[in-house]
């Protein structure tokens, strides 16, 4: 019993459950994805799931396109997004809070039903569902995540240096090219991993805005995994996806967890 | 004195300056007022549906007992697609509902349809037995000789005659939107004059100053009504009975009224519940988790530290497909059978690290030392951590707590790997497989206008916390 206290008493070990949680819920199922996709269907070890990727054409080309996809929709967000956290962070609003709050209250409200609504506008506009709904609705999804880390980074940013730029004979463009936009740059790489990933693995938008038309690969693998014969080969997939994602999240360092947290409340 | 003039003589300028700054402003909302009418009104005067089968995906079988629930006179479009592997074929037809008779279809056996509605339109659907590659089913809709024209001409007038409602509530959301923007600049007229010469000029000095782009508000301005006109829609068409959303069918609080009362949909209303337990138990579970393991992470050496923040981000990295398939592979694996129990897991999953992450700050601005001194005078840790942690800790933990809730309500990816086929449905999860059906349960829309209502309640109350946090 005393032994116990001492160990409870040490606040070391009150991360123990936690840990141990983590460990069988998301350590474990992630090499699970590895050993899945290492084995066929009777659980021995083989690598012809990987020789299918590879030769399987369709599948190449969801993941190039959703790819492309995904980079279109990084770069439009950024584009359209730079110079709305910018407004908002230099401007003189009356109630700059609210601006924020107005941009970040669709993130509040399910994904889907957002679509779906963008589905509906569509159809009311009489415009076609394809391509170019899928990229509105992508954009219009993930703006928010865009706008949020820039309009965090350039708020924050020592307005002074800006002054002290235009002091030294900077012109706006000069101060704007050579001071603030290095400046935001933190805030511009967390802002394309928050929009490139979730976007690259996305699986349900697409269908919603195309008509079921185009499949991206998320569509592809929830389609692979939910067959049982075809585990082994969503695994595979999945897996494709991690190292993706992986390689992202390294591009992007440890930016993306403090700027989510920033963004979300 | 001559300077007192030149003063004077400037600030009639700047004031005639305002003025027309005022009037631009009033065309603008003007303009912008009857933008959304134009947009809201011609659109809603059609009443298409337009319905897609879709073959061969997931699901696999699409069938015609999927219709949405449809008013008469409803123009339908359905289009037969099949688009998996080499097979690509799409039909096209038109057809106008005689009644609500979607029973009529739904009474139809299974593998054959034929439907012969009131105005003598003769429906064949059937389903090719020879499979493709195995997987996926044709189904072909043939035989739908005549066209409705003057059906659809009456309806459509008759759709247009009831939007005069729209327009109404527009001119009135004008007219008030315009008086209560009137009623602010007066006031606030009435109250620069009321200030001294002194008062003014600086007023004056300090506008000049930080002078606003119009231009670059403008692009704001823009973008958020972008961002918010789905939102809108679904608002606005929450106040409207029909079934199908952008056909205006007159001003009704049904929607709102069915949802209370229990009367929407059964799928809906069990999605409702499951939902609430699940953002419950996962927030409650997460909260309780997520503190424990903050105190524990913030008294740990820097690289046990630095390991186990490492563990905290891999779920929020993680985008939500991953996260579930590698969950869905687990509960797979260990054989476990998928249900509420492995849902409300892999929620409690992704919402601690974002307890975590919320509760931490709060530990590093405690004095580390009043645990100890709890514990020297007497105190079990249980109690410690009851009358000393705590009362310092609920902030984060609140706000831990809302986040968490919030996610678990808005998930979808997770949700749909880990809940198994027993029949369990989400919000999201139904939304979803509503949405592929072709329609969407037209109590969802009250339903989120008051999500939406409720959200900005918490944000504004959230973000007037943080502030008089950061005045303190």
């Amino acid at each position: 019993m005393n032994k116990f206290l001492q160990i409870a008493s040490s606040r070391r070990t009150w991360a123990w459950p936690y840990v141990l949680f983590m460990l069988l819920f998301v350590v474990l199922p992630l090499i699970l994805v590895a050993v899945y996709a290492f084995t066929d269907i009777d659980g021995q070890f083989t690598l012809r799931n990987f020789t299918k990727f590879f030769t399987h054409s369709e599948a190449i080309q969801t993941f190039l396109y959703s790819v492309m996809i995904a980079v279109f929709n990084t770069l439009i967000c950024l584009l359209i997004g730079y110079p709305a956290a910018y407004i908002m962070a230099m401007e003189d609003f009356r109630t700059p809070k609210v601006m924020a709050m107005l941009f970040i209250l669709p993130m509040w409200i399910n994904f889907l039903l957002r679509t779906v609504a963008t589905v509906e506008l569509f159809n009311m506009l009489g415009l076609p569902l394809g391509e170019g709904a899928l990229l509105f609705g992508l954009c219009y999804d993930y703006l928010p995540f865009m706008i949020y880390p820039i309009y965090n980074t350039l708020q924050k940013m020592d307005t002074s240096l800006v002054e002290a730029a235009q002091d030294l004979g900077a012109n706006k463009w000069q101060s704007f090219w050579k001071v603030i936009v290095p400046l935001s740059m933190p805030g511009v790489y967390s802002g394309i991993v928050m929009v490139f990933m979730p976007t690259v693995s996305t699986f349900a938008i697409a269908e919603l805005l195309t008509h079921n038309n185009i499949k991206l690969f998320g569509s592809l693998i929830q389609d692979y995994i939910t067959t049982t014969d075809l585990l082994n080969y969503g695994a595979v997939l999945s897996l494709v996806l991690l190292v993706i994602i992986g390689l992202t999240s390294f591009f992007g360092d440890n930016d993306a967890e403090s700027a989510e947290k920033g963004g979300l409340v | 004195m001559r300077i007192d003039r030149f003063t004077e003589r400037q600030k009639t300028a700047t004031l005639k300056d305002k003025r027309l700054i005022t009037i631009s402003r009033y065309i603008l909302v003007f303009i912008l007022y009857s933008f959304s009418g134009a947009i809201l009104a011609p659109a809603s005067a059609q009443s298409n549906i337009t319905y897609t089968l879709h073959v061969g995906t997931t699901g696999d079988v699409a069938l015609l007992n999927d219709f949405p629930e449809s008013y008469a006179g409803d123009k339908v479009n359905i289009k037969v697609q099949c688009t998996r592997y080499d097979v690509q074929r799409a039909d096209s037809l038109d057809f106008v509902f005689a009644n609500e008779g979607n029973d009529a279809l739904r009474a139809l056996g299974d593998s054959i349809y034929s439907y012969t509605d009131e105005q003598g339109v003769n429906w064949t659907v059937w389903q090719n037995k020879k499979e493709i590659k195995n997987r996926s089913k044709r189904v072909m809709i043939q035989n739908a000789y005549k066209t409705f024209e003057q059906y659809v001409r009456t309806n459509t007038a008759a759709a247009k005659r009831q939007t005069g409602w729209i327009w109404w509530v527009f001119a009135g959301l004008l007219l008030a939107g315009t008086a209560v923007y009137g009623g602010y600049i007066i006031y606030s007229r009435r109250k620069e004059k009321r200030l001294s010469h002194v008062e003014q000029e600086m007023l004056r000095r300090r506008r000049m100053g930080n002078r606003r782009h119009y231009g670059s508000q403008l692009y704001l301005w823009l973008l958020l009504l972008v961002l918010y006109a789905p939102i809108a829609l679904i608002a606005v068409f929450s106040f409207t009975k029909s079934k199908i959303l952008g056909n205006w069918t007159g001003f009704s609080f049904d929607l709102y009224v069915n949802l209370f009362s229990g009367r929407a949909d059964a799928g809906l209303n069990s999605a409702i519940v499951y939902t609430l337990i699940i953002a419950l138990v996962a927030a409650v579970c997460s909260t309780i988790l997520g503190t424990l393991a903050a105190i524990g992470i913030y008294n740990m050496r820097a690289r046990q530290r630095k390991a186990v923040s490492l563990l905290n981000s891999v779920p929020m990295i993680n985008p939500d497909i991953i996260t579930g398939i590698s969950l869905f592979l687990l509960f797979v694996a260990l054989g476990v059978s998928q249900g509420l129990a492995t849902v409300c897991i892999a929620h409690v999953v992704f919402c601690t690290p974002y307890v975590v992450l919320s509760v931490l700050p709060r530990l590093s601005r405690m004095n580390p030392n009043t645990y100890e001194a709890a514990l020297d005078l007497g105190a079990t840790p249980a109690q410690a951590l009851r009358m000393v942690m705590l009362p310092e800790l609920w902030p984060g933990m609140l706000s831990g707590f809302i986040l968490a809730l919030t996610l678990s309500v808005d998930d979808f990816g997770v949700t749909f790997f880990t809940k198994g086929s027993g029949g369990l449905e989400t919000l999201s999860t139904f939304i979803y497989s509503d949405a592929r059906k072709g329609g969407l349960t037209p109590e969802l829309r009250p339903l989120f206008t008051i999500i939406l209502i409720v959200m900005l309640a918490v944000l504004i109350v959230v973000n007037i916390r943080a502030a008089r946090e950061k005045d303190e």
